[in-house]
């Protein structure tokens, strides 16, 4: 009799806690801190510890708490539950330029050119050519902390050992360079498909396309615009790269620059962390290259892509001022902006990295840094759209895979490419 | 008396312990499915009230393109799955029935797929298929070819097919020797006497009275195919050119990647539909009543 009430009042107990799980919506919003969500990585939690220490310890605003964006899979899909069970924060980082464009549309992130003390702040951190990337119709849903512009790592013993002195910057000198060291359907002169994901195009077609048309859009509205002479330069090399058998289809079996499957390959600054902890030797070996083009940007560095990430500010706060305060006193102080490099090793959103004597001790002592840190200011975003995935998808479908295959003459797929996408858009907006 | 007292006590306690199930259901299965059937009719994008659009959804899923190619692909991986899986199944089933000792630990080996990580699976099968992988490698030592397993349509649902076979195969076989099991060896012996040849008694014997357990097989392989989402995901991403997409993947994009919940709502209610309709048609064409006379 005892254990059959006990096990009612466990499943009673249980039903109880089941239902308490169910928070109700849109909580009740802290007014007396601010809360913070971060990229779930030691080397940014670590940055954020030692910030938040000491804002708190300054007393200049409210107290600011912030935990890792509590996420199994993706921060997307974190911050969506979040904002639909509204337990989201004040501030979240780690938001890519498509998805602040996205939770604009919805209505739930704030204008941030429009807080006070935007403009100080851009100056301050030298962000005037970085923010027109981030700004849509003169609002900016994110503000980038930290611009990682894609760049070609090269084995700079191979690319000596085939009498290459220096790594390739334009097309021809990658066609050079494969001739001698490609080998049939065994050995690579580069990697150029960086996957199947429609994330991958940022790091291929995208990037090539920048640094061919000196950063120029690929989106404008609802009109994609890479059917245009750049856009054939960067989709013919890629077609002739893939007709030559000077790349594989995929190089998913293994890093292929470790053992030199493949001499270069499309690399950004997360990869040296990764490559410092799993393949130090190879990374002594690395010299970091430009994007390259038809022809070498000159003088200075030439345009390529920024997987950059920002941070939004959600319109549910009800601290969205005092959580600017704490932004621009992040992003604005130099001693900090040292720290996020040191911890992370990325570039923080800034265009003046090797110019400004704070940064000259880090970029003195790590070549691979000074490389990316030059290529800051003239690294772009992806196009602001609610519609990326699909964008992309379509380049990933209809260009990028009958390049791949030889299924399409480059004109043909950039055709059939951009016209899906422009009919994609209008179906949409 | 003292008996109606003890009956209405068990009752309590029986509707005590099935309430919780009920309230576990009531919260996960109905609510969530009551939601999923205001959404597909609504217009809804996660954060403002929904506002009703009658058949829009209904409309716009069925003229989406990629959507029906997803089904198609479902359809397209079956054709490839359920042979390999059938085939590899019955060797199973027969190889266990030939295994002296040790057979429960033969049988918990084949289960060890089964239980295996999808993503850990995944990983290791995209290494394995890579065009520059140690399978291509192999065959370019031996025959001088790469083989595009994840870049070609068609290879690339051989190769997911493969995948998800190797995973469910062991968990066909005990279904199938569980159902061998039950066959009476007099009947062999009977048709042995009559000169009948091993396959006359596969095709006459053992497979019609493994009927029950074949469609139980075949209904699994057809719920595995509407539920694909790990394999493709990871090994292929939907690719190439969509040829991989499963409708699981579809429907998520479109809630969690294009915030259209809505939309989605609506595919899943057509891929449920879809997915009973043909179970149905399965079971109408292939399910035989089998009674041992």
């Amino acid at each position: 009799m005892i254990a059959r009430r006990a096990m009612l009042r466990l499943g009673l107990a249980g039903s109880a806690a089941l239902l308490a799980g169910c928070s109700p919506k849109n909580a009740e919003k802290r007014t007396d801190r601010i809360r913070l969500w971060v990229a779930p990585n030691e080397a940014e939690e670590g940055f954020w510890k030692i910030a938040v220490a000491r804002w708190n310890a300054l007393g200049r605003g409210l107290p600011v708490s912030f935990t890792t964006i509590p996420t199994a899979g993706s921060s997307e899909d974190t911050v969506l539950s979040a904002l639909v069970s509204g337990n989201e924060p004040d501030l979240c980082t780690n938001v890519f330029s498509g998805f602040a464009v996205q939770l604009a549309a919805l209505g739930q992130v704030e204008n941030l050119a429009a807080m006070p003390g935007y403009g100080a702040l851009i100056a301050r951190r030298h962000m005037a050519e970085i923010t027109p990337g981030w700004t849509q119709d003169g609002k900016v849903s994110a503000l980038p902390i930290y611009s990682s512009p894609t760049l070609i790592w090269w084995r700079a013993d191979l690319l000596e050992a085939h009498g290459f002195t220096a790594p390739p910057r334009t097309y021809e000198d990658v066609y050079a360079f494969c001739e001698r060291y490609g080998r049939a359907r065994s050995r690579y002169g580069m990697q150029v498909a960086a996957g199947r994901s429609w994330a991958d195009r940022w790091f291929d077609f995208i990037s090539f396309y920048y640094a061919a048309s000196g950063g120029q859009p690929y989106l404008e509205g609802a009109r994609a615009l890479y059917d245009n002479a750049a856009g054939r330069q960067a989709a013919g090399f890629m077609n002739h790269m893939f007709r030559k058998g000077w790349t594989a289809l995929d190089f998913d079996a293994e890093e292929p620059l470790v053992s030199g499957l493949a001499a270069g390959g499309v690399r950004g600054p997360w990869d040296v962390e990764r490559f410092a902890r799993i393949y130090p030797e190879t990374l002594a070996r690395i010299e970091v290259g430009p994007m390259i083009a038809r022809t070498a940007a000159s003088p200075g560095p030439g345009a390529t892509f920024s997987d950059s990430k920002g941070v939004v500010i959600f319109k549910s706060s009800k601290v969205g001022r005092q959580a600017f305060d704490f932004l621009a006193w992040v992003l604005g102080e130099e001693d900090l902006n040292l720290l996020w490099l040191q911890r992370t090793g990325l570039s923080p959103a800034r265009g003046d990295l090797l110019d400004n004597p704070h940064f000259a001790g880090y970029y003195r002592t790590s070549p691979i840094g000074r490389a990316y840190a030059a290529h800051v200011s003239n690294a772009r975003p992806p196009a602001l759209s609610e519609y990326t995935i699909d964008i992309q998808k379509i380049m990933t479908g209809r260009l990028v895979e009958p390049l791949m295959t030889g299924q399409k003459s480059p004109e043909e797929a950039l055709a059939q490419a951009v016209a899906q996408t422009d009919q994609m858009l209008k179906v949409q907006m | 008396m003292n008996r109606r007292r003890r009956l209405s006590r068990e009752s309590w306690i029986g509707l005590s312990l099935a309430l919780s199930y009920m309230v576990f259901t009531a919260i996960f299965w109905v609510y969530p499915f009551f939601w999923l059937a205001r959404l597909s009719v609504t217009q809804w994008r996660f954060f403002d009230e929904p506002i009703f659009t009658g058949t829009r959804n209904l409309v716009m899923t069925l003229q989406d393109p990629q959507f029906l190619q997803s089904l198609l692909n479902v359809l397209r991986f079956l054709v490839m799955y359920v042979p390999i899986a059938f085939g590899g199944a019955l060797v199973v089933a027969f190889g266990l029935q030939h295994v002296g000792r040790g057979k429960a630990f033969v049988a918990l080996c084949f289960l060890l797929s089964n239980v295996s990580s999808g993503v850990a699976l995944s990983l290791v099968f995209t290494k394995i298929f890579s065009s520059t992988g140690p399978l291509n490698a192999l065959l370019f030592d031996w025959l001088g070819i790469r083989i595009p397993w994840t870049t070609h349509p068609t290879l690339a649902m051989l190769a997911i097919a493969l995948v998800v076979a190797w995973k469910f195969v062991g968990y066909y076989g005990l279904i199938l020797y569980s159902g061998l099991l039950t066959i009476p060896k007099d009947i062999y012996d009977a048709a042995r006497l009559d000169h009948a040849s091993p396959l006359t008694r596969l095709a006459r014997i053992t497979l019609p009275l493994l009927n029950a357990q074949l469609m139980m097989v075949l209904v699994f392989a057809i719920l595995v195919s509407f539920g694909l989402f790990t394999e493709p995901f990871l090994i292929t991403g939907g690719g190439p050119g969509d040829s991989t997409m499963p409708p699981q993947m579809m429907i998520y994009e479109t809630a969690f990647r294009r915030l259209q919940p809505s939309h989605a709502a609506m595919m899943s209610i057509l891929v449920s539909v879809a997915s009973y309709a043909l179970i149905v048609i399965a079971r109408r064409l292939f399910e035989r009543k089998v009674t041992l006379a």
